[in-house]
């Protein structure tokens, strides 16, 4: 990993978290949340494959009637 | 809803993503294990859901009907979501006559109160090395503290 490969999938995919940790990863993550659109602001739209059915999902069409709760997460 | 991103803690047993299936199946892992009842949509190999919404590992997000942003918080309380959601839906729902609700925007600290013996649990269950690893980072973050 390098600074030139920080917007690389790899990057993003980093097989060591103290590594990542190391090369002040998880501090750009954190400048990136703050830096990601405020309340009031509107919000990134994409199409994702949903789990089981890989049905094409569009967030909008989620947020379109009601609120939507987004929780990102993995294992940990 | 829960986006599936990249694994914050990989270890022996659950890697990084290498591919699109790899992130596929452990994502269905996840779901066969824990047991998670909502929809998970999964972001694509790069992140860039993920990116998009500022790529924490464990934030919460509510986007009010219409696509604005209400909510963001860089760490997930279930209890913390709730109590949002409940003001936000009474205050959009119930005012004065003759008023009309006017948005604002607000940011505050709360605390949180990590179980580290759960939290280590699913360290392991990724693998040895995911532990190993989170430890030396702390070491990072308390050098990094004292500097």
């Amino acid at each position: 990993m390098g600074e030139a490969d920080r917007d690389s999938t790899a990057y993003y995919n980093y097989p060591r978290f103290d590594d990542y940790v190391a090369e002040g990863g998880d501090v750009a993550d954190e400048a990136a949340f703050w830096a990601s659109p405020r309340a009031g602001q509107r919000a990134p739209d994409y199409r994702l494959p949903r789990l089981g059915d890989d049905v094409q999902v569009r967030l909008s069409e989620l947020w379109r009637f009601k609120p939507l709760v987004m929780e990102f997460g993995s294992f940990t | 809803m829960f986006v599936y991103t990249r694994e914050a803690h990989p270890g022996e047993n659950v890697a990084h993503h290498a591919t699109s299936a790899d992130k596929l199946a452990c994502a269905a892992l996840l779901r066969e294990e824990t047991g998670i009842g909502r929809d998970i949509l999964v972001d694509d190999l790069a992140g860039t859901v993920h990116c998009a919404y500022g790529l924490m590992p464990n934030m919460t997000w509510v986007i009010g009907r219409g696509g604005r942003v209400a909510y963001k918080a860089n760490w997930t309380s279930a209890a913390n979501v709730e109590a949002f959601l409940d003001r936000f839906l009474a205050a959009r729902g119930e005012h004065p006559p003759g008023t009309t609700p006017v948005m604002y925007e607000t940011q505050q600290a709360e605390f949180r109160y990590p179980d580290r013996k759960r939290f280590t649990g699913q360290l392991l269950r990724n693998g040895p090395r995911a532990v190993a690893e989170f430890e030396k980072a702390q070491q990072l973050w308390a050098l990094r503290a004292s500097t």
